[in-house]
């Protein structure tokens, strides 16, 4: 890994933001570029931050496929509803996932939170070690994990799983890990991307060299990030710098938290709890290596099997998506939230079409935090290469 | 939802710590870094209950003032340019 250049000594956060700007529209750029991110913290620190609109022209910064409960396949998401309702169990999951809409006719229930409403006992968790808790509370009752997230989160599962599993908690899996949808992406021979701004806590625990095929099969350029705008403007610079000398490494700007190596422990835990399966991602289909599954030894507490009615009612609805709501070509970096036709319209975060307005790491609804609206000069920039 | 905070670790029993960052205390999980010394004073990054790594007093302090902007919805850290 190299180091094209570190911040001034002593210099306030905005300040080396700043002195990376600077350098930043002092490179020679002879075309267009498109750099994308896949962490939603990285698209939130970029679009409040306002990061967007102090790129030189003809540099854009394209959120992709960043946020695990966008992702979670409708069908998991059926299931899970209906586990809760026809069962009596008590269901957790991480908050976001309470309100992720799966389609289905008008009146029925569309989301865990109505199905709590109904009186199916959904809980919201921040914590593997809450679903503990809540399973040892009352030791005679099923609790049924619904587990979302990316390998920083899959991780803490592991750990959970590893130290001490309840004999009544159960695991709805719904894992997924990153570096495969770019790699589905760079494969299909239109990625819409120039440059890789990659995760930053996802390489905290998996190491950074998970990145090194996107330099050295792709000959395209990669920087890991933080979180700061001067993390993230150090990454973009290193991009950059790397397409107008066209050298392309794997660089690592965020070197307090990721260490070559990763989080080996945690890397160890996850190996051991769960295995690598081809899973299916939201409105865009089954991607090859990018989900978790329980191992064997681990099977008495895979909810799968038990709840095989469900499971196979949800499955019998894969792939569908509300109408009109194009939250896979967000995900993808196909379009920007605002090129979508419901974006603010039909689709807002209190009403929200799609997960990407629901969730915090979700596109859709970071944009429209940050104030984003409609601009048709900006959504028609994206679309033509990428369609 | 892969964001993690840095704390500062005040105690540890076994695999848990007490750990505390601008005046909210927690309890930590530490299984996923049980192969390193985790030390009172020490600052761990923790994702949905547990440290995933362990990171420089430094590095904390700059994760700090950037998740008071991101949660205060404060403008950008280069102010209106």
């Amino acid at each position: 890994m190299s180091d094209p250049g570190s911040a001034p000594a002593g210099a306030g956060a905005a300040s080396a933001a700043r002195q990376w700007l600077m350098r930043i529209r002092r490179l020679p750029l002879s075309r267009p570029v498109r750099i994308m991110n896949v962490c939603g913290g990285h698209e939130r620190s970029i679009a409040q931050g306002g990061l967007r609109s102090l790129m030189p022209d003809g540099v854009e910064l394209i959120p992709g496929p960043g946020c695990p409960v966008c992702v979670c396949p409708e069908e998991d998401v059926y299931a899970a509803i209906r586990i809760a309702l026809d069962h009596d169990v008590t269901l957790v999951t991480f908050g976001d996932m309470l309100r992720v809409p799966a389609n289905v006719a008008k009146g029925e229930i569309r989301t865990l939170e109505a199905a709590k409403a109904a009186g199916a006992d959904v809980r919201p968790i921040a914590s593997p070690l809450e679903a503990v808790a809540i399973a040892d509370a009352d030791p005679a009752r099923t609790v049924v994990f619904f587990a979302v997230g990316f390998e920083t989160t899959m991780a803490p599962v592991a750990a959970m799983m590893r130290e001490r599993l309840p004999d009544n908690l159960l695991l709805l899996l719904s894992g997924r890990r990153t570096w495969p949808a770019v790699a589905m992406l760079l494969a299909s021979g239109r990625p819409g991307f120039d440059a890789l701004v990659a995760p930053g806590h996802v390489s905290t625990v998996m190491g950074p060299l998970e990145w090194a095929f996107v330099v050295r099969d792709h000959a395209m350029p990669c920087a890991v990030a933080g979180f700061s705008a001067d993390s993230l403007l150090a990454a973009i610079y290193s991009t950059l710098r790397q397409i107008a000398e066209n050298r392309p490494v794997l660089d690592n700007c965020y070197a307090g938290a990721v260490r070559n190596e990763g989080n080996p422990t945690a890397q160890r835990h996850l190996a051991a709890a769960m295995s690598i399966v081809d899973a299916p991602w939201r409105g865009i289909g089954v991607i090859p290596c990018s989900g978790y599954k329980l191992r064997p030894e681990y099977a008495a507490h895979d909810a799968r099997p038990v709840f095989a009615e469900e499971v196979e009612a949800g499955r019998r609805r894969v792939g569908e998506m509300p109408p009109g709501c194009a939250c896979a070509e967000v995900v993808l970096g196909r379009i920007y939230p605002t090129g979508c036709p419901l974006y603010g319209t039909a689709c807002l975060p209190r009403q929200p079409v799609g997960p990407c307005m629901v969730s915090d790491e979700g596109a859709c609804r970071i944009w429209w935090s940050a104030g984003a609206r409609r601009d048709r000069e900006r959504d028609r920039r994206l679309e033509p290469a990428c369609k | 939802m892969c964001l993690a905070v840095p704390m500062r670790v005040d105690s540890v029993t076994g695999y848990v710590a007490r750990c505390s960052a601008k005046g909210v205390e927690r309890d930590v999980n530490l299984f996923l870094i049980q192969d390193e010394p985790v030390a009172i004073g020490d600052h761990v990054l923790v994702h949905v209950g547990y440290a995933i790594q362990k990171v420089t007093a430094e590095d904390a302090g700059t994760t700090w003032a950037l998740l008071d902007e991101v949660f205060a919805g404060a403008p950008g850290a280069l102010g209106a340019e």
